[in-house]
């Protein structure tokens, strides 16, 4: 097990390297310079000396490699557009709350998705079956601007005076009701198909029936011997669903003017900061790599006979 | 166009389907063929027939209304702005005076455009890459599917923002290009694994051992086997890219006016839902529709075409 962790460790390195590169190719693809939009054209020689002062100037393997050393120890480069502002500060102020409303959002999807998915699974091709995936198929296929906006206006627009929730901001507790619920309800109806089909499966095995065969209760046999195996595939699902809360957090931010790193994004990319896109885009990225590390960690774990077959 | 469903049998009526039932005693046997099986597995499922009629009907709406529509839908009028449903107007009209039904269906041949666009890449891309991969096998299969995990999971959307950045103007093919680009990896994947399967299976040895040609094998086995899984891939990938093409014209990083997706016209919408909100309720729910039909169509299409996998 300590082989196989260390051996994990170790090649998310690599990955990370591969990843940091694929986006610094990508990036300077784009067109177009930060010192050269027109409101803000300057003389010839400033525009080099801002280069060089940036290191705009140098090949591009040299820019590599201290971009890479920067990301390593943590100092992801100065914004090329706000003037003092570095990367690391903007991280530090739009971060947390993008951070926090995606843990809401996930909580709130385990929550309510995985008794959802067991009820299903329990009185599988009943009418409470049908309701609930016909819910969670529909929760899934609606994209977030219309939930985000319907809950805006039905709960703060309508019934406002009653229920007293804003309809944007990120200060209060009451205003962060509403974006969880817009950003958890997509990963809610994943985890609630997720759950039913595993514990489908898993309550036609042998050992359940040997479990009912003893006399065990039926409360036991479902919570001790069902959920605990079917709640594997939750925890590996942390790959799409972590993808999808960012993708998600990109619009749920943006309509409830949450200053997160969604909302700072497009805005970086049309200022053409590269450094900024560049700084975020590798955030998101090592954030989704180290998960996937966790996950494959903690299947290891949970499931032995897969640390060879990765190894 | 897109039929979802493999070539039908109309005439089901009338010719028996051996498909499950022994041949009378005597009788020539009937050779069953893939896809008539498949279209006697898809019909049981009905939630998937019922998808796919719709998701048929709605692109054929979105192809031939803009053409037989009484409203041109550029022609801005501004003394018939947010009108709400009439005859006139089955959807109301938006708020350059614009009848909604004719901009949906025009909004939908882009975004279902881009969709299958994208989709057809990211075919393009995960079927080049998964055969190469899972036919030569050994260092290199290992090295690239290395590569894939390095890029798994990755958020699609940073980089497809990236992408429109790099091509500079959100056109049809712009936009198709950059939700691709990060999107293939699960089809490389799928299609690795089959190829490998394919290449292991006892019948295409046997066929081998018989002295079959490789053409032989290539067009009577591998082709009809990866190509289910390809038509299942494109009912799973296109609900992804759909959506992806409408959070990137939501932000305003798509399809620019006059011209009109589903997620720009939501993004119309969005401005002034305050007071008049069907505007985006529209055009979002098209959407839903559409992504709710291609994923009722892939489990029927993999119960159809790849019924090993239904257990799992």
């Amino acid at each position: 097990m300590t082989g196989f962790v260390i051996r994990r460790l170790l090649w998310t390195i690599p990955v990370i390297l591969l990843v940091i590169f694929f986006t610094f190719v990508l990036m300077r693809q784009i067109e177009g310079n930060p010192f050269r939009t027109s409101e803000r054209a300057v003389p010839e020689s400033i525009q080099r000396n801002l280069e060089r002062r940036f290191g705009l100037d140098q090949p591009w393997y040299v820019q590599y490699a201290k971009y890479v050393q920067g990301v390593f120890t943590f100092d992801l480069g100065p914004s090329l557009v706000l003037r003092n502002r570095d990367v690391n500060e903007i991280v530090r102020t739009h971060f947390p709350p993008s951070l926090q409303l995606g843990a809401f959002a996930m909580i709130f999807a385990l929550v309510f998705g995985i008794p959802l998915g067991m009820l299903s699974a329990l009185r599988a091709n009943t009418f409470l079956d049908y309701s609930a995936m016909f819910v969670s198929n529909v929760g899934f296929a609606i994209p977030s601007f219309l939930i985000s906006t319907l809950l805006i206006y039905f709960f703060a627009l309508k019934w406002g005076d009653w229920t007293g929730l804003p309809t944007s901001g990120w200060d209060s507790w009451q205003s962060k009701i509403l974006p969880t619920i817009a950003l958890g309800l997509g990963p809610m109806a994943y985890f609630a198909r997720l759950v039913r089909g595993t514990m489908l499966e898993t309550l036609q095995q042998d050992y359940i029936r040997t479990a009912r065969a003893k006399g065990l209760r039926w409360r036991r046999v479902v919570i001790v011997h069902t959920l605990r195996n079917s709640l594997i595939p939750v925890v590996t699902a942390a790959g799409p669903i972590l993808g999808f809360l960012i993708t998600g957090s990109f619009i749920v931010e943006q309509i409830f003017a949450i200053p997160g790193i969604g909302t700072y994004y497009v805005d970086a990319v049309e200022a053409r900061d590269y450094s900024v896109v560049m700084g975020l885009t590798v955030l998101l990225s090592v954030i989704v790599i180290l998960a996937n590390m966790v996950v494959d960690i903690l299947y290891g774990y949970l499931d032995p006979r897969t640390r060879d077959a990765r190894s | 166009m897109s039929t979802p469903t493999p070539k039908p049998v109309t005439s089901g009526a009338t010719i028996p389907l051996d498909v499950g039932h022994a041949p009378t005693a005597g009788a020539p046997i009937r050779q069953s063929n893939l896809w008539k099986d498949a279209w006697y597995r898809y019909r049981r499922n009905r939630a998937a027939l019922f998808a796919g009629a719709v998701f048929i009907g709605m692109v054929a709406f979105c192809l031939i209304y803009p053409v037989i529509s009484p409203h041109d839908p550029y022609d801005v009028n501004f003394a018939d702005a947010r009108q709400g449903p009439s005859l006139e107007h089955p959807l109301g009209t938006d708020t350059f005076g614009r009848d909604v039904l004719t901009r949906t269906a025009l909004g939908g041949r882009i975004s279902i455009g881009i969709g299958f666009a994208a989709t057809f890449i990211i075919l393009v891309i995960g079927v080049t890459y998964g055969s190469i991969s899972g036919f030569i096998g050994g260092h290199l299969d290992n090295g690239m599917m290395r590569f894939l995990d390095a890029l798994y999971g990755l958020p699609y959307l940073p980089f497809a923002i990236i992408t429109l950045a790099i091509i500079g103007d959100a056109g049809f093919w712009a936009m198709a290009v950059a939700l691709s680009i990060a999107t293939w990896f699960t089809t490389a994947r799928i299609v690795r694994g089959q190829i490998i399967t394919l290449k292991e299976n006892d019948y295409v040895r046997a066929a081998k051992t018989l002295g079959a040609r490789w053409q032989r094998v290539l067009m009577r086995h591998l082709i009809p086997n990866t190509l289910g899984i390809l038509i299942i891939a494109v009912f799973l990938e296109l609900p992804g890219v759909i959506l992806g093409e409408a959070f990137l014209s939501f932000i305003g990083l798509g399809i620019g006016p006059p011209d009109a997706s589903w997620g720009s016209m939501a993004q119309e919408g969005y401005e002034v839902y305050r007071v008049f909100p069907l505007l985006i309720i529209v055009p979002s729910v098209a959407i839903a529709t559409l992504i709710l039909c291609a994923n009722f169509i892939a489990d029927g299409l993999r119960d159809a075409l790849d019924p090993r996998t239904r257990e799992t």
